[in-house]
């Protein structure tokens, strides 16, 4: 027996165990550390602020929970969204995520720490990455070590899948989903693996907190019965499978149907059948088992065999009546959309009109998980193979078998399906990340484990030379095996493993194990394991010498440095921008803040009234409803695409169709995004196809998409937009006086680079474009008025104007105001005939 | 001088029964001086007496109903001297037409003697937009309204009410007409200023048959360079931390442009045109620069949706001990603040300013009563601002005793209250003072002297203890108990 290095060898067991879980404590508290603080780069470039659009809302309705309390949060009807529908609230979000942060805060508060509510939401999706960490850690223990579960948490605990939805601010469902996604797992395993009520309690309990906290908790209801319906194809079935499942799924269901929205959704709706179905399967199955250990007849079994499938067929059919009746909901849109990824853009362009519903692009596959997703595969395979069980025999002896056990099939499922969603929608990388960060632990976790261990192969002979058969000969403990493999180095890789650090942690349960069994029989998992893969021969295999070892282990040890260069790279540009805040640097270095929505909407918040309803596209409504304190016509919960169409309707059409739309719907002011000046390219000029699209869908004869091209089929804003284009309020109140900036000079749209014609549209005397050399200064309005630009033109708004007092349509009553002749050759009564 | 109603009540009850004491002087001239401004009007009136009686002392000056309201700040000096005169309130006399107030003199004049007082009072919400919009290129116009004649209860030989304006353009001025006393031309116009007298040998005027006779209401309107501030409600708050040796100051401030409203639309085009060729509207507040304590750090900006990040700040470090108080004048960190967007007029706009600021700046010990004293400034002036309501809330450390306070000038109601922050077991107390319609003159500091005992000082260090001791001692028996149902089989 040989090993490549020597280890101490006068060490007490009870001692490795302990600065064993002191270290591993050591590590989590580092890992979840790492894992705060990098997501603090959005804090600490910009301020403690929330980021993007969702998290304005649920930033506002915390705000609800913590000032008036639970029950009024739940009855909470909102007036000001949706105007004049109005929303409720309480009924039609998923209120986890609040209610997780009101009782942080309020906990905080009974403590005397008046932290601002605010704090608390921002800093909530940092915190819980570190219970994620932590999750994803036991998660992988229970696959195969400890020292591969410490990798997998600080994998999850820095990747870039992960940060880009939680970094601070980023105030959202899935701040707090991930964790509860892993622990719902990690308690399912438990429960598998040890048949226990209790666990499965646990797992329902926290999948109803799931459900609670994110609309994705659909995937959980369909991967747990995957992998139980898996592991009864595989023949897997099991009492522990059973127990699990069963309480699971009643307490989950239970649970989950406390929350309002969701409601009797789990009994009604297709995306919970197949959890149902599992549930009944299960239930004949251990029917059929229990018939099976009275009746021993390998007849009677084949009999109880058919009878489960044609049951099976009998609920499978059952359901599908019951779905084609209308008793069972059919499959959503959304749902759909995630088979066929053109589906969203032929049938609901409101949902393909989010960036985040849009497939994957394969580099963001690197960008997201960087070696990750290398070693990703390999970590499938490896669970395939399965990692040693040690079993202690009643004789009192330990066996170690290296299968593929139930847990591993859970995760090679998950695997596959993650892999697959995350190809089709952009979001659901995130549902990919945690799976892959096990994968890849497991694998990297292997390969340490592999050429840490010190022990060379055996081919009957000596050691490559003297020096090394001198360190071997210290390190051989004259312990024998049952295997037939020689184990000594199961001590000393256990002995050595405090020096080497966490990532051997695993040896050292191993080699306590060992010792605490017998020490003469005493056998290391990584032997035998090796031996299961080649026949039990003679030659041990390990790896020679130190060179290969130290080549492996330098080349792991870079890779794994370049991930965290990576990971802080991508963190900190790609991930920490609130949005809501830009950045640009001032020549001289200096970070020069552009903060044009936050003045516009504290310009709304304060000097209009507090009734006024803004109107804007949908992107923004939640943002003016948490900064600018005003209601909304639409907003970023898109329920109502009716409604989503006619401000598409009104902002896409000349502004004798738009006024009445405006008036109608008591619109105060029209806010729009223009990044023409600076270079801002998420403007509503680059949105405003949608808005078009969505007008289509509902008023197909009076929008049309082609019309909003050049007859080359062009998007074009400059001279040669198309009639609709250019007349559409859109437009008007986007260049509106732009042209005026440029005295007179080129006037450049810097996110279109195309160049205007240098007199620009004026908001009045529509129709007077003969043909577009039209220029920018005959842009006027009738039906509105600019009232507030930002400082760097992104964000504008107008007022629009009342009826005229005396009677007169607008039109001529400002331009009378302007001193401007009527034109006789534009009769009034023929443009009342357009309005109407 | 707004003092609150049932002081005034009862002032004009008492004066029923005062003795009118007349005859004891002769105002020989009284010149006043109005520097027209924006939401500050400061009004400068030096009274020329000379004692009829032997042994004059209490001089009486007198207040029209309408000043009386504007005025805020009255303060007494003789020329040429720092120290303030004593003064009080005489009453009110005949149906609350007219003010007056006592002041005492440093000695008694004998018979013959003179003297020259100097009243200066600051006036606020004094001056009207006129016309009530502007157009963004506008100038901005106000109006100022007075009273013809200075009112005394003593007869005056000689008269004169100039009224200044800081820029040229005096737009228009009333032209009394039919003026009782005067022999030329009643108002004259010279350059920045309008001149209205001189008015020979008036009556004694404090008395409501006088204003009814000869008493005239005179209009200026002019055009005034600089936004007219208003502060509507400002809040400070002090949090004294003798651990840290801090003092954190924050104010909430909501500031409203009370100038001439916006006509039309905002243009940022034309905003953006005007400080380009740096010609910026006057009724237009796009930054203003406020003088912060020397020595303080993290000064922060925000407002209710952030952080505002267009500030420029220059701190100075903390004097140096001992000098004197006006050299500390001197000393001062400098704050350009720019609200998000340019307040143009009838805007409103809100923000919260603080800073930290080193605690022995401020607090000292006093080794002699074991008491510490600490100055917390009544306010920060925003320039030309007048604050409408303030409340200025002191809080001190946990366990404080003895608590006594000295304000600069007194307060509407002082409150004692408990605060809870940080850590706290039994919660800080806390002062609170509430004003009214302070100005550039009520920047004074509030002296508060407080006892700490030792163990006080301790609590906080001693609740964390106990706190971190019962999660251990939890933790440990935790771990040290089985609670296992029953315990595992061995598989």
């Amino acid at each position: 027996m040989t090993a490549a290095y020597s280890l101490p060898q006068d060490i007490s067991p009870s001692f490795i165990t302990n600065t064993a879980s002191l270290l591993r404590i050591v590590a989590l508290a580092l890992i979840s550390a790492a894992a705060i603080a990098s997501r603090l780069f959005a804090v600490i470039n910009f301020e403690s602020i929330i980021h993007e659009f969702d998290p304005w809302f649920n930033y506002r309705a915390t705000r609800v929970l913590a000032s008036n309390g639970f029950y009024e949060f739940w009855n909470w009807f909102d007036p000001t969204a949706w105007y004049p529908l109005g929303r409720v609230v309480g009924g039609t979000i998923y209120p986890g995520l609040m209610a997780t942060s009101g009782i942080i805060y309020n906990a905080l508060h009974a403590l005397n720490l008046p932290v601002d509510i605010r704090n608390v939401c921002v800093l909530l999706a940092p915190g819980f990455s570190a219970l994620t960490a932590f999750s994803t850690y036991l998660l992988t223990k229970e696959m195969k070590s400890p020292s591969a579960g410490l990798l997998a948490a600080a994998f999850i605990g820095i990747v870039p899948g992960y940060i880009s939805r939680s970094v601070a601010g980023s105030y959202d469902n899935e701040a707090i989903a991930i964790f509860i996604l892993m622990f719902t797992f990690y308690a399912w395993i438990k429960a598998l693996k040890l048949g226990s009520g209790f666990w499965g309690a646990v797992a329902a309990l926290f999948y109803g907190y799931m459900v609670a906290a994110w609309g994705g908790y659909a995937f959980i209801t369909n991967m747990i019965p995957l992998h139980a319906f898996v592991l009864i194809l595989m023949g897997r079935y099991s009492s522990r499978l059973y127990v699990a499942y069963s309480s699971w799924y009643a307490i989950g269901t239970l649970a989950s149907m406390q929350v309002p929205f969701v409601g009797f959704q789990p009994v009604r709706t297709s995306e919970h059948m197949a959890a149902l179905g599992i549930f009944g399967l299960l239930q004949l199955l251990s029917f059929a088992s229990l018939i099976r250990s009275h009746v021993s007849s390998s007849h009677f079994q084949t009999i109880l065999f058919v009878s489960v499938l044609a049951l099976t067929a009998v609920g499978v059919g059952g359901m599908g009546v019951l779905t084609w009746k209308g008793w069972i909901a059919p499959w959503t849109g959304r749902f759909y959309s995630l088979w066929d990824t053109g589906y969203a853009k032929k049938y609901i362009p409101i949902i393909a009109s989010v960036s985040e519903h849009q497939p994957t692009a394969w580099p963001s596959f690197f960008m997201d998980l960087h070696f990750l997703i290398f070693l990703f595969p390999a970590g499938v395979i490896l669970l395939f193979r399965g990692t040693p069980t040690t079993t202690v025999l009643p004789s009192g002896q330990i066996t170690t078998e290296t299968k593929i056990r139930d847990e591993h099939v859970f995760v090679i499922v998950y695997a596959v399906m993650a892999s697959y969603f995350a190809g089709v929608m952009v979001r659901l990388m995130l549902t990919l990340t945690p799976v892959v960060c096990v994968c890849a632990a497991v694998g990297v976790s292997e390969l340490l484990d592999v050429y840490l261990d010190p022990s060379e192969p055996e081919v009957g002979g000596e050691g490559k030379d003297g020096e090394e058969s001198d360190a071997a000969s210290t390190g051989s403990g004259g312990v024998t095996a049952t295997s037939g493999a020689p184990s000594a180095t199961a001590t000393a890789t256990g002995v050595a493993s405090p020096s080497l650090g966490k990532k051997s942690a695993k040896k050292e349960k191993a080699a306590a194990a060992a010792a605490a069994a017998n020490s003469s029989t005493g056998i290391v998992a990584l032997d035998s394991l090796v031996s299961t893969l080649h026949p039990p021969t003679r030659t041990k295999p390990g790896i020679w010498g130190l060179d290969t070892r130290l080549t492996i282990l330098l080349n792991t040890t870079a890779l794994l440095l370049f991930f965290v260069l990576h990971c802080t790279y991508v963190t900190s540009s790609a991930y920490s921008s609130p949005s809501v805040v830009l950045a640009s640097q001032n020549p001289d270095g200096s970070q020069h803040i552009i903060d044009d929505f936050r003045e516009a909407y504290y310009w709304l918040r304060m000097n209009t009234g507090e009734g006024d309803v803004v109107m804007s596209w949908w992107d923004y409504g939640y943002q003016i409803a948490g900064m600018a304190d005003r209601p909304t016509l639409v907003d970023n919960n898109t329920w109502n695409n009716t409604h989503i169409a006619t401000v598409g309707k009104a902002m896409s059409s000349p502004e004798e169709i738009a006024y009445p739309i405006l008036r109608k719907h008591d619109v105060s002011y029209v806010l729009i995004i223009f990044g023409g000046l600076i270079g801002y390219s998420g403007d509503d000029i680059n949105k405003f196809l949608w808005m078009v699209r969505i007008a289509q869908g509902v008023w197909p004869d009076e929008i049309q998409e082609p019309n909003y091209f050049t007859p080359q089929g062009e998007y074009k804003v400059d001279a040669g937009a198309s009639k609709a284009m250019r007349e559409s309020l859109m437009y008007k109140m986007s260049y509106y006086r732009f042209h005026e900036l440029f005295g007179g000079g080129q006037v450049m749209d810097r996110v279109r680079g195309q160049q205007l014609p240098s007199v620009g549209p004026t908001l009045d005397v529509l129709g007077t474009f003969p043909s577009f050399s039209p220029p920018l200064t005959l842009l006027t309005f009738g039906c509105v008025d600019e009232a507030f630009t930002s400082e760097n033109w992104i964000v504008r708004i107008y007022e629009v104007k009342k009826e005229d007092l005396l009677g007169r349509d607008l039109k001529s009553a400002s331009g009378f105001a302007e001193g401007k002749k009527r034109k006789r050759s534009k009769p009034v009564s023929r443009r009342r005939a357009v309005v109407a | 001088m707004k003092l609150w109603p049932p002081l005034a009540v009862l002032c004009s009850l008492l004066a029923v029964d005062l003795v009118w004491a007349a005859h004891s002087f002769e105002n020989t001239a009284i010149v006043r001086t109005v520097e027209l401004g924006g939401s500050l009007v400061h009004v400068t009136t030096t009274y020329a007496i000379k004692s009829l009686e032997a042994g004059s002392s209490r001089y009486t000056i007198a207040l029209g109903r309408d000043e009386h309201q504007k005025t805020s700040w009255l303060e007494v000096r003789l020329k040429g001297q720092q120290a303030a005169l004593p003064f009080e309130r005489h009453g009110t006399h005949l149906d609350n037409e007219v003010y007056l107030y006592d002041v005492t003199l440093p000695k008694a004049l004998a018979t013959n003697g003179t003297a020259n007082i100097v009243v200066e009072t600051v006036q606020t919400h004094a001056t009207y937009p006129w016309p009530q919009e502007a157009a963004q290129s506008e100038d901005q116009a106000l109006k100022y309204e007075s009273d013809l004649f200075v009112l005394s209860p003593y007869e005056t030989s000689v008269q004169r009410t100039k009224l200044r304006s800081s820029t040229p353009s005096i737009l228009s001025f009333t032209q009394p007409e039919e003026v009782s006393f005067a022999t030329e031309n009643p108002a004259t116009k010279s350059g920045t200023t309008v001149t209205y007298g001189p008015y020979y040998n008036i009556p004694a005027s404090a008395s409501s048959d006088f204003i009814a006779a000869h008493q005239q209401h005179v209009t200026v309107q002019y055009n005034h360079g600089f936004p007219v501030l208003e502060v509507t409600k400002l809040k400070r708050a002090a949090e004294v931390s003798h651990w840290g040796a801090n003092l954190n100051i924050q104010d909430e401030i909501i500031l409203h442009n009370a100038g001439p409203r916006l006509k039309g639309h905002f243009s940022r085009l034309q905003h953006q045109t005007q400080s380009y060729y740096n010609r910026p509207a006057p009724h237009v507040l796009s930054w203003a620069t406020l003088l912060l304590p020397a020595g303080i750090s993290n000064v922060y900006y925000y407002d209710l949706i952030g952080n505002v990040s267009t500030s420029r700040l220059r701190t100075a470090p903390s004097p140096p001990k001992g000098l004197s108080q006006a050299a500390l004048n001197n000393h001062f960190s400098t704050l350009e603040i720019r609200p998000r967007y340019p307040l143009m007029g009838g805007w409103n706009y809100s923000f919260t300013l603080g800073w930290d600021a080193p605690l022995g700046d401020s607090a000292v010990w006093d080794a002699k009563t074991g008491k510490y004293i600490l100055g917390v400034p009544v306010m920060t002036l925003i320039p030309g601002a007048v604050v409408d309501e303030a409340e200025v809330k002191i809080v001190l450390p946990e366990g404080a005793s003895d608590i006594e306070f000295f304000a600069p000038f007194p307060a509407l109601s002082n409150t004692l209250s408990t605060h809870i922050s940080y850590l706290d077991t039994t919660g800080r107390p806390a002062v609170t003072f509430e004003y009214k319609d302070l100005t550039d003159k009520h920047t004074g500091t509030i002296y508060i002297t407080y006892k700490v005992p030792f163990l006080a000082h301790l609590k906080k260090p001693i609740a964390v203890g106990m706190a971190f001791f019962a999660l251990f001692s939890l933790a440990m028996g935790w771990r040290r108990v089985d609670t296992r149902i029953h315990t595992k089989q061995k598989l």
